[in-house]
């Protein structure tokens, strides 16, 4: 396992020896976190990993079977409720209220009063381009209206904390730029972020931390650029101008090549790991006139799946998890249930 | 706290600001109205009409004519209260011949004494085919066969009694009817037999009613009996109505929040505790709303009806005493309920059993009214769930209830309400975020034992 061990003194959340288990699942198996403050965290992981419990033993929703749960330096998040902002996994709003009441009302349960609370709700309205819809019925919202004025409903307080639960999900494009640049404002005003996603893309957008849960077991905890740095893929990626060279040319035979894969036009090029990029460059050169270089950069989506083990092993996986949760007494509260939803709802 | 009373704030707007609920208490009341109205023209128990005869054999000679008498005597008396009737008289009387004359429709037939039973009996059911038939205005309904001892009596002393053949399909009214007025000249034929006057003897042994007076403080009033039968009724029916009503609401804005998912996001920012006591505080307030709306209509109503003296106005203290009880202890039962399913027939099925015993109440009403202090109403009276029902029955029952059990059964209620809100509270603290499969009671249970 690879970690990196922050002080702790700055700690917002602090997670020691954490485990949870459903009836015979263990859900979270010995988890230690840390997480610092003005960090954005990204929590990644297969369906069922165990990311919504862990959030919710953060949020104090379940509680750990045993282990230590801190969140801003209380011994509970009941006890600083109005600090955080929390967007769950499982969403939904009031469907016969009205908007513009709803939020006042999340405002209102998050220690805001009345004076200053409605053009604040006003103005998150407006930001989000939902001005108008002020006075409709939740009802009324489509799936995407809905999940931001709940993201708005999650931070209208300001909190210090924002933990997200898949807050992409369901999104449009357009949507989800919107939303990447509010979480985007969020962190630069100095907030600590939690989001748990399966968007790789955002993640490596946004993040500046990188938690990855499988099998209720920590995998990756790290700095975002570290993570990359551990798992750079040291391979290149040519294209040449006469696309016939591609074949032809013996890239194997250039020293520090460790193996050449023609995919289409381009050349795939992984180096032994005695050399470097900056090393087998200029030789590469030499042997072919070559239109395109460049250094492969990793990415988390070929990060997630290495550790996963292959799209088919996870879905293996969930299958059994779901066939499981059927048959199981209790029914999960967490992560599982989601896979249930996954299945009926076609999947996230 | 300041949390709490929001939640409770929401929780009672989004009860009581909707049309649906709007129309649900102003719906009874106009229904109330109406049946007052309507329900005594409907249970009139006029009897239908028919058309036919009646056949009667008179052995003794003294009762035919007398059968005879009444039955003219009791059609004008009916004419009398017909307004259609008394209209065609009226244009009768006037010179003018009415456009439609009145049938007879029941009409008497005396045969002979030396009639032959047998073929005087199958004519009722030659009528009977013949009507089905249709057709045969003058069916023969009913045969009538007088014994000569039911008027002048049996060599062994007492009277015989008379025969009535009758069709199979013959309203039961119209049947009694025949029966009391065959009865009714038998009596005479025997008083006349005797040389007396019937009309006399009739008004002689006629019972006089007492004038019911209630002496209060205020003087002596009219009581009516059916106000005092009905005040403890609606008293237990009122606690019934009002703590089941927000029960329900509760129920199903629990259920609401779960289908609709946006209990975690509220659990984001409230205690599941807090959540709860929120949620039957706001619920408690739509109760009262119920009670003080009703309790009011009934004081009005009694008011101007001056039978204030009907109701103490202790009973109004306890009525609210006792709904506290009553809507505590559903209300963790609806609440508990509702936070462990995901729709509302899952409910259902879970709050079946306990449906039944809070039936009780509501079954057995009337025994528990008339005997207040009978062992059976007094372990009802610490039953839990139907404790407060009971006893605001009782209270307001013909007998005084031991003072003791008064407030024993206050502080059984209590101490039940504690039991039963942090059962609740166990139950939804799990029950908020568990979706899929419905738990049955083992699993309940289990809930309340691992929290």
């Amino acid at each position: 396992m690879i970690s990196s061990s922050p002080s702790s003194s700055d700690a917002v959340i602090q997670l020691r020896g954490v485990v949870k288990t459903f009836g015979s699942k263990v859900a979270v198996n010995n988890l230690d976190l840390t997480i610092p403050a003005q960090s954005t965290y990204g929590f990644i992981g297969p369906n069922g990993a165990g990311k919504t419990t862990t959030i919710r033993m953060i949020m104090s929703i379940i509680f750990p079977d045993s282990g230590d749960v801190r969140v801003l330096g209380k011994n509970s998040a009941v006890e600083s409720k109005d600090r955080i902002g929390y967007l769950p996994e499982e969403r939904g709003l009031y469907k016969k209220m009205k908007v513009g009441a709803f939020l006042h009302y999340m405002g209102r349960l998050k220690g805001l009063d009345g004076a200053g609370l409605d053009s604040r709700v006003r103005n998150w309205l407006d930001r989000v381009y939902l001005g108008e819809t002020y006075k409709k019925r939740c009802e009324e919202l489509s799936k995407g209206m809905q999940q931001k004025v709940q993201f708005i409903a999650a931070v209208i307080h300001e909190p210090d904390l924002i933990i997200l639960d898949e807050p992409f999900s369901g999104l449009d494009p357009v949507n989800r730029r919107l939303l990447r640049g509010l979480i985007d404002d969020q962190r630069t005003q100095g907030r600590t972020l939690i989001f748990s996603t399966h968007a790789m893309f955002e993640a490596e957008q946004l993040c500046t931390h990188l938690f990855m849960i499988h099998q209720g077991k920590k995998v990756i905890d790290l700095p975002l650029a570290e993570v990359f740095r551990q798992h750079d893929p040291n391979a290149l990626m040519l294209e040449t101008i006469n696309p016939s060279d591609a074949q032809s040319t013996a890239w194997e035979s250039c020293e520090g090549v460790e193996t050449a894969d023609v995919v289409g036009g381009t050349v795939q090029i992984t180096l032994n790991s005695s050399s470097t990029p900056q090393e087998v460059m200029p030789r590469l050169f030499a042997m072919a006139p070559i239109r395109k270089l460049e250094i492969k950069r990793p990415n988390l989506e070929d990060i997630f799946v290495k550790f996963v083990g292959g799209d088919m092993a996870a879905l293996n996986e969930e299958k059994e998890e779901f066939m499981d949760a059927k048959t199981r007494q209790l029914a999960p509260v967490d992560s599982s249930s989601s896979n249930i939803q996954t299945y009926a709802g076609g999947g996230r | 706290m300041i949390k709490i009373f929001h939640v409770a704030v929401r929780e009672f707007l989004a009860t009581v600001a909707t049309k649906t609920f709007v129309i649900s208490m102003v719906l009874p009341i106009l229904l109330t109205l109406l049946a007052a109205k309507v329900l005594p023209m409907l249970m009139d128990e006029a009897a239908p009409k028919v058309t036919g005869h009646i056949a009667i054999v008179d052995h003794s000679g003294d009762v035919a004519d007398r059968v005879v008498a009444a039955m003219a005597k009791a059609t004008a008396e009916e004419r009398t209260k017909d307004p259609v009737a008394m209209a065609t008289d009226l244009v009768e009387k006037s010179g003018v011949s009415a456009l439609q004359p009145e049938p007879q429709r029941l009409t008497l037939q005396v045969l002979s004494p030396d009639t032959n039973v047998d073929e005087a009996k199958a004519q009722i059911l030659k009528s009977q085919q013949e009507m089905s038939k249709g057709g045969n205005a003058d069916a023969r309904l009913a045969l009538a066969i007088i014994p000569r001892s039911s008027v002048e009596g049996t060599a062994k002393g007492g009277f015989d009694d008379f025969e009535l053949f009758t069709a199979p399909q013959l309203d039961v009214e119209v049947q009694r009817g025949i029966e009391r007025q065959i009865g009714a000249a038998i009596v005479d034929a025997r008083i006349n037999l005797k040389g007396m006057d019937p009309d006399e003897i009739r008004a002689l042994t006629d019972r006089p009613r007492g004038n019911v007076k209630a002496v209060t403080a205020e003087g002596d009033k009219l009581l009516n009996d059916a106000a005092k039968m009905l005040i403890p009724a609606a008293f237990m029916f009122l606690l019934w109505i009002s703590t089941f009503t927000c029960g329900q609401y509760l129920l199903t804005s629990t259920i609401e929040e779960k289908s609709s998912r946006v209990m975690e996001v509220i659990l984001s920012a409230v205690s599941p505790m807090q959540l709860l006591t929120g949620k039957v505080l706001g619920q408690m307030a739509v109760g009262f709303v119920i009670l003080i709306v009703y309790c009011g209509m009934g004081v009005a109503g009694l008011f101007i009806a001056s039978m204030m003296s009907l109701l103490p106005f202790s009973n109004i203290i306890y009525l609210f005493v006792y709904f506290f009880i009553a809507f505590f202890l559903i209300a963790s039962l609806m609440a508990a309920v509702g936070s462990a399913v995901s729709d509302i027939k899952e409910a259902q099925s879970l709050l079946g059993p306990i449906m039944v015993i809070l039936m009780i109440p509501m079954i057995l009403w009337l025994p528990i009214l008339r005997n207040p202090n009978s062992s059976f109403a007094q372990v009802c009276s610490f039953m839990p769930f139907i404790s407060p029902f009971v006893m605001i029955l009782r209270l307001s029952g013909s007998e005084a209830v031991p003072a003791w059990q008064i407030p024993a059964s206050i502080v059984f209620g209590l101490i039940t309400i504690l039991i039963s809100l942090w059962a609740a509270a166990k139950i939804f603290r799990i029950g908020v975020l568990m979706y899929g499969k419905p738990p049955n009671f083992k699993t309940l249970i289990r809930w309340i034992r691992m929290a």
